[in-house]
């Protein structure tokens, strides 16, 4: 989801950026890539389903599966959102703000950030749970509950959202998850997810982000169209001053979604230096 | 006209102060970009997976022995309708490698840069590698 790339623009990613644009290679952001295969998206339609609200079925967002392979000629070379130069994905920033953590918390983030190759769990195969994983890559949408699908780099991911007004679980022994445990109700248009339980074994994003027990998740997904606006905030009282929003917007994709590929941490044992390692979503 | 011309001037010297920075690379990590190592051999697998995949080749020293090299690439993802896939990187033709080698001193462990085929055509790092001309004689 590119979820806290926030990393400011550095002047050797803009220079980068500008570097790689007489090479015909794109510095965009999937979102961006994902818009253009749907030209005026939110213009068309908004269908609905038989009780009325949107219909969120559909492909909505292929993670970096934007075609950073070209053929040219017989040959393959790279190009998309992948420079060369720098070897890093140079997505433009997607205007995030600033996660608002208290500061004996940011002091954690600082050191975690510099030690991102070896702590963040994602970069070693971790599921990168509920909200770093993103807006749904597919949704599943039926009367009684929404199923959102994702082909991640960590593995397949699911959630089943039911929409029958029942509230969390309160069982003590139900255990937290990467996913937690979510449930959706309809605010007019909007889908609302509400999701608690979740482990503080994941990071927020791969800047050494980390999160407490206490994160509470909140999704809203409103269809305009083909697309679907996408917000998603975090409250966790624990580390930060005040929730922390985020904002996407998803385009309809045409093709499938694809099973992702296994992950295998081949790299674990081999980092030395701590340069960054880019895990965005 | 003026203001932009600064503006030019500006960008140009940003891209030149920036140049050495271009040696951060995201995989600086694990693998030494500055020094590159060449290898001749085979492609004997290639693991398709995440986060990166594997493409191994077999080399043959003078004596007949093969040495096994892992080859880090890209995701997965990045191939994704690119048309290059696990068989047509399995070919068996020799292909001829360069790779930034382990920065923890690992044998035959790299991080592929340039896969070279005889006739000519590449699977590289670097978009200037897939010259027309090149792609030209490989026909």
């Amino acid at each position: 989801m590119g979820l806290a790339n926030h990393r400011t623009l550095t002047l050797g990613a803009l220079a980068a950026a500008v570097l790689i644009a007489p090479l015909g290679a794109q510095a965009q952001t999937n979102y961006a890539a994902e818009a253009a295969r749907n030209p005026g998206a939110a213009s068309k339609p908004t269908p609905r389903t038989a009780d009325g609200h949107p219909d969120l079925n559909g492909v909505w967002h292929h993670f970096f599966g934007i075609g950073t392979i070209q053929k040219v000629g017989d040959s393959f070379t790279v190009g998309g959102a992948f420079s060369p130069q720098s070897g890093a994905l140079y997505n433009t920033p997607l205007g995030d703000s600033k996660p608002p953590y208290k500061a004996a918390a940011a002091e954690k983030v600082t050191l975690l950030d510099a030690n991102q190759v070896k702590e963040d769990p994602a970069l070693h195969c971790i599921s990168p749970g509920v909200p770093r994983i993103g807006p749904p890559h597919q949704i599943v949408h039926t009367p009684k509950q929404v199923v959102f699908l994702y082909a991640d780099s960590t593995g397949n991911q699911w959630r089943v959202i039911p929409l029958d007004g029942r509230a969390h679980s309160t069982d003590p022994e139900t255990a937290a998850t990467y996913n937690g445990d979510s449930v959706g109700h309809w605010d007019g248009d909007t889908l609302v997810v509400d999701v608690t339980r979740l482990t503080d074994e994941t990071w927020l994003g791969d800047n050494g982000l980390f999160h407490s027990r206490r994160l509470h998740v909140t999704e809203r997904l409103k269809r305009v169209g083909e697309t679907i606006q996408y917000q998603v905030t975090m409250e966790d009282p624990e580390v930060f001053e005040k929730p922390w929003t985020l904002s996407r917007t998803l385009t309809l994709q045409p093709d499938a979604l694809e099973e992702a590929a296994p992950c295998v941490d081949n790299d674990a044992g081999h980092y030395v230096t701590k340069e960054h390692h880019d895990n965005t979503r | 006209m003026r203001g932009l011309h600064r503006w030019l001037w500006a960008m140009v010297a940003a891209l030149v102060c920036a140049l050495p920075g271009m040696a951060h690379h995201s995989f600086a990590a694990e693998f030494d970009a500055n020094k590159t190592v060449t290898i001749k051999g085979v492609v004997s697998k290639v693991d398709w997976v995440n986060p990166h995949i594997f493409i191994y080749v077999d080399v043959k020293d003078a004596n007949g022995k093969t040495t096994t090299w892992a080859l880090q690439s890209l995701p997965p993802l990045f191939f994704r309708g690119s048309g290059l896939t696990k068989d047509v990187l399995m070919n068996k033709q020799e292909v001829t490698v360069t790779a930034n080698p382990a920065k923890d001193g690992t044998q035959a462990y790299g991080f592929m840069t340039k896969l070279s085929y005889a006739d000519g055509h590449v699977f590289s790092m670097s978009p200037a590698d897939a010259d027309p001309s090149l792609r030209q004689k490989g026909k």
